[in-house]
């Protein structure tokens, strides 16, 4: 079986997709700091991704439009944000962050699930995403 | 905050230094040139605010901690050992990390599958210290 990462990235032809993101660029995807997290995720009433990344990182910026396309696609349903680990370093640290991207998804306050790397496709985070949100397909 | 580019110094430094490694090791700069370029920028960023080339994937409490291990300059421990750049800076021919000498557990080989070295003659010159890396990963992770 190809891991889904592999099928993502095997999907992507690197040469003709769209430039990545450059830094101080604004996404779709919410903002999230250390001092708004509390507010948009811990108290969130609805489930919340959080994308750990960081501007020099090569890894966040190739599944930085696959995250922008998420966040519009389930507008409503669900958050999705980005923290900037090299401006927000407190979230960073008291979540355990070490190899970025990590994908953090939030219920109630709490870490549903950890995904390190980009390790699905924006399928899959969605279905989990609307699971928790108590949608059905 | 906006970060500040990193010297013209240190990004020639990097890309000489990208350049090399790849030919010494058997791998291939990252099909996207923007995905090489952000490494890269990161790589010299640390090594004008740091003086060495912290690998710029990873999130470090303590910067100034981290530097007085080897485990994460580039070429980090995971490269040297394993032939495995979780950053994609030094990838195979379609742009995936090798992942053919990662032990079965390692967050790599779990996000990536097995991706072959398709140059197996070349890279890993500290492939016998796989043994003392599994122990510093279970002992310090970082």
């Amino acid at each position: 079986m190809i891991p889904p990462l592999v099928r993502y990235l095997n999907r992507v032809n690197f040469r003709t997709t769209k430039p990545l993101l450059q830094v101080g660029e604004r996404t779709m995807a919410l903002e999230i700091t250390d001092a708004n997290f509390e507010q948009e995720v811990l108290q969130s009433d609805k489930p919340v991704l959080v994308d750990f990344w960081a501007a020099w990182c090569g890894p966040c910026l190739a599944i930085a439009p696959m995250i922008d396309e998420l966040a519009t696609e389930m507008e409503g349903t669900a958050k999705v944000g980005k923290v900037d680990i090299d401006n927000n370093p407190t979230v960073a640290v008291n979540y355990g962050i070490r190899a970025i991207p990590t994908l953090l998804i939030f219920n109630n306050g709490e870490v549903a699930e950890q995904l390190v790397g980009g390790t699905v496709r924006k399928g899959d985070l969605a279905d989990k995403l609307n699971n928790l949100a108590g949608v059905t397909a | 905050m906006m970060r500040q580019d990193p010297s013209e110094k240190a990004m020639n430094r990097m890309e000489k230094f990208v350049d090399a490694y790849c030919n010494k090791s058997g791998t291939f700069k990252h099909p996207n040139p923007d995905v090489t370029e952000a490494v890269v920028k990161g790589l010299a960023h640390h090594v004008d605010t740091l003086g060495r080339p912290l690998c710029p994937c990873r999130f470090y409490p303590d910067k100034e901690e981290e530097i007085k291990h080897r485990t994460w300059i580039c070429a980090c421990d995971d490269m040297q050992i394993y032939k495995y750049c979780h950053c994609l800076l030094f990838v195979n021919e379609e742009g995936l990390p090798i992942t053919e000498y990662l032990p079965e557990d390692h967050e790599g080989r779990v996000m990536h599958g097995l991706v072959k070295d398709s140059v197996p003659d070349k890279g890993r010159p500290l492939r016998d210290k796989a043994e003392e890396r599994e122990v510093e990963r279970r002992e310090r992770p970082s």
